[in-house]
């Protein structure tokens, strides 16, 4: 981590006024001076030792630990007991492999991109409500509260094969039955439109605030120059939303690359293999059906850490150039 | 995404040096007690100062778990300051099963544990348990009253390895209602897939529009039927006479019999008289208690919810014959009771062995059958007043014992015994949908599923050295 600038941070916050200029820096100090430094840097390191603690014990442990499994084979009881090499990782390039990879894709673009535009659609249009606006942003804002495991529930009695409560509103409707968790076609996008319901509070919950963090001199001097509704909304309040736009198309990516709870209960990753994301594959593999395969699942563990990485570099890299920061 | 924390070693902890970061290890192995695998005599509980502990990691929750709950209190009642048994729900089968894994790698197994019948080659392979028929033999038990279909599927090499407790086996269960509008005979429920197709085109019931607002037929796609049907059409699940004269190394669910099943199955979905399901039995069960499928297929174990819930009469028949010149028979499902020896007292296996004897009495079983629907282990246990009411209350509590009763002993009704079972039914149920939801012929879809079975089989024989 980026220790040295936390060192000097924390060395400028002493009130001794020891803080020295820059270029202090690079001429020779004085005896006294450097244990004084040597002293400073202690105490830092005591400061953080309880972070660094927990930062090795739940992150950097695991991480080794994942990197070991994925280079081993198992033994029954899933024990590790022999070194395969990269074997698991060789043994990824299959058509299987690539059709959850592809399933992982779509479900995060099928999450994201509704997730994102939705809440920005209901913010917007609860701009132009006057009455009962906060009661409305607070109404929308509700799914945040639902836990994971609860919102699959009820939506696994909305699409419950021969009992589904949307086909019955179908039926009512004249329209045909749609097969929402029972073909392989559907079965995705029902799991999306869940997941979309559910990021969708929080969502509003961020743009929300946004919006109300945009100056108000902002918004009158577009008006006087005669901007109105949708002109206001696409030049002015859109682009002064960028920091908060960006902010969730990141959190929601690492989230829909994650997501589990949903499939879990909804589908179980079928029909045949259908939902099955990364992350319901590494499940799979480690602790479904009693395989115990740590392997396996760790070297795909190993593969979903790099997609996460890179997914957010790309968009560090590309998206937030375009953020417009206030 | 979280990869088992609890499972820490030495090549790991080398990694994290670098960290200065000290881990102490908590893999060591089990601390002394016996580690010969032997039945210790009653002897071993004399002169005790305390009650022996025995923790008994189960799988049952609501009225199953209060059932045994019962059981184990009046036990302890009768054994105060000898022995003490404490239950300890674990989740379902699968979780439990994932628990004992991860309590075998840091030697601190429970005294006694219940294990669904998928994992029981795995639970001989992992070496840990005391295998019942050492109790059995060293005490003289007398395992005659014990229903033999379950003997036939817990033994294994000629020894029986752990003791039945909580069985089941599928039935066909109808809506007796439904049955008689259409006409029908509900006291003689199909017995056989044309039979079933014949009933069901005068169950489904269609609107003016045509769409279908009752169906004949509904069931989930659960791995479990196909070993079902197979063993009821007597063929074998998986090879070397289903894992019983040895190792098998592949599974057969590719059979012309299991292709004819699922090619049936389509069609009843294409011609609209079966509800397509999926594989979760809560929708299949859901579907024939809101009268949506007037006929499901389910365990035994279903019996007293369907009464409870349905607002129709309910009634059961033998699971269906894949064609009506097919032998028959059936496979029993649920869990078996394992007493851990490794890491355990000798006091504590034997507390275990009493606890188990205790189970097995007719007069535990007719309680345990008469609250829950699962088979009467003990078959003494259904004449005795608890199950011979449940039966005159419910008749249809009856027809999985005989059921069973009518079913010939022989390595196909004994199911087959695989490491990897639990993974052969979902690429069962894989094939299984993969036909039903996609232009793939079920033939194909079967075969492509078993194949991808042999890997694994291979993987796991390989592991425990042969």
């Amino acid at each position: 981590m980026s220790s040295p600038t936390i060192l000097h941070g924390g060395g400028s916050g002493v009130p001794s006024g020891t803080a020295a200029p820059a270029p202090a820096a690079s001429t020779p100090a004085p005896r006294g001076r450097r244990r004084e430094r040597g002293r400073e840097a202690a105490l830092a390191w005591a400061f953080l030792a309880p972070s660094v603690a927990v930062f090795a014990l739940f992150l950097l442990y695991p991480l080794g630990r994942t990197l070991y499994l994925s280079l081993h084979g198992n033994d029954i009881i899933g024990r590790p007991d022999r070194f395969v090499g990269l074997s698991h990782f060789a043994e990824m390039a299959t058509p299987e492999f690539g059709g959850v990879l592809l399933t992982t894709l779509l479900f995060t673009l099928g999450v994201v991109v509704p997730g994102v535009v939705g809440a920005l659609a209901v913010v917007l249009l609860l701009e132009g409500v006057v009455r009962g606006q906060r009661l409305l942003r607070g109404a929308f804002a509700l799914p945040f509260a639902f836990s994971v495991a609860s919102a699959s529930v009820i939506f696994s009695v909305f699409y419950s094969p021969g009992n589904s409560v949307l086909n019955g509103i179908l039926y009512q409707l004249g329209l045909d039955q749609v097969p929402w968790l029972t073909s392989q076609e559907m079965a995705l996008w029902s799991v999306c439109v869940t997941t979309v319901w559910m990021n969708l509070g929080y969502g509003v919950l961020v743009l929300a605030a946004g919006i109300g963090s945009i100056p108000k001199e902002i918004n009158e001097a577009a008006r006087i120059d005669g901007a109105t509704g949708p002109r206001l909304a696409r030049d002015v309040t859109v682009p002064m939303l960028g920091p908060q736009l960006f902010f969730l198309v990141v959190i929601s990516t690492i989230n829909a690359l994650q997501s589990f709870g949903q499939i879990h209960i909804l589908t179980n990753g079928g029909p045949v293999g259908s939902t099955t994301t990364l992350v319901y594959s590494i499940y799979q593999y480690a602790f479904a059906y009693g395989t115990s395969d740590f392997g396996r699942a760790s070297a795909q563990a190993l593969v979903l850490l790099l997609v996460v990485l890179v997914c957010t570099a790309v968009q560090f890299g590309v998206l937030e150039r375009k953020v417009h920061y206030a | 995404m979280r990869i088992s924390p609890q499972r820490r070693g030495v090549g790991a902890a080398a990694l994290l040096v670098s960290l200065g970061l000290v881990l102490s290890g908590c893999s060591g192995e089990a601390e002394g007690g016996t580690s010969e695998l032997t039945a210790p005599g009653p002897e071993v509980l004399e002169g005790l100062d305390e009650a022996v502990q025995v923790e008994f990691w189960h799988s049952m929750d609501a009225t199953n778990g209060q059932v045994l709950d019962g059981l184990i209190e009046e036990f302890n009642a009768r054994n105060e300051g000898r022995i003490e048994v404490t239950g300890s729900f674990q989740g379902n089968y699968d979780e439990a099963l994932a628990s004992h894994r991860a309590a075998i790698q840091q030697g601190e197994t429970a005294e006694l544990i219940m294990i669904y019948d998928l994992g029981t080659q795995f639970m001989i392979d992992s070496g840990q348990t005391v295998p019942a028929q050492a109790f059995v033999d060293a005490d003289g038990y007398d395992t005659s009253p014990i229903e033999d279909a379950l003997l036939n599927y817990f033994t294994v090499d000629g020894d029986l390895r752990s003791f039945p407790f909580n069985n089941s086996t599928p039935l066909m269960y109808v809506n007796r209602d439904a049955f008689e509008e259409a006409g029908l005979d509900p006291d003689s429920p199909p017995t056989d897939l044309a039979e079933i197709r014949e009933a069901a085109e005068r169950l489904t019931v269609r609107d003016d529009d045509g769409t279908v607002v009752q169906y004949g037929f509904g069931a989930a796609v659960y791995g479990w039927f196909v070993e079902q049907f197979m063993a009821r059409a007597g063929v074998p699940y998986c090879d070397n006479a289903n894992g019983r004269s040895g190792r098998a190394t592949e599974v057969l669910f590719d059979d012309p019999k299991v292709v004819e099943l699922v090619e049936w199955w389509e069609g009843m979905i294409d011609d609209g008289l079966a509800v397509q399901i999926g594989r979760n039995t809560d929708d299949g069960q859901a579907a024939f208690t809101s009268g949506r499928a007037a006929m499901t297929l389910e365990s035994t174990g279903s019996l007293g919810g369907f009464i409870e819930q349905a607002d129709f009469e309910v009634g059961a028949g033998y699971f269906p014959l894949i064609s009506a010149d097919d032998p028959g028979g059936s496979i029993i499902g649920g869990a078996s009771l394992w007493i851990n020896g490794e890491g355990h007292t000798e006091q504590e296996v034997r507390a275990s062995w009493e606890f188990v004897q205790f189970l097995l009495t007719p007069e535990s079983q007719s309680v345990w059958h008469a609250g829950t629907g699962y088979l009467s282990v003990n078959t003494d246990g259904y004449g005795l007043p608890e199950a011979v009411e449940r039966a005159e209350e419910f008749p249809q509590f009856s027809v999985a014992a005989a059921q069973l009763a009518d079913s010939e002993i022989n390595e196909n009704t004994a199911g087959c015994m695989m490491g990897v079972m639990s993974e052969a039914r979902v690429a069962a149920e894989e094939g299984w949908e993969a036909a039903l939801t996609s232009d793939t012929p079920a033939a194909e879809a079967m075969a492509e599923a078993a194949g991808r079975v042999s890997t694994p089989i291979r993987e796991y024989n390989d592991s425990v050295g042969e």
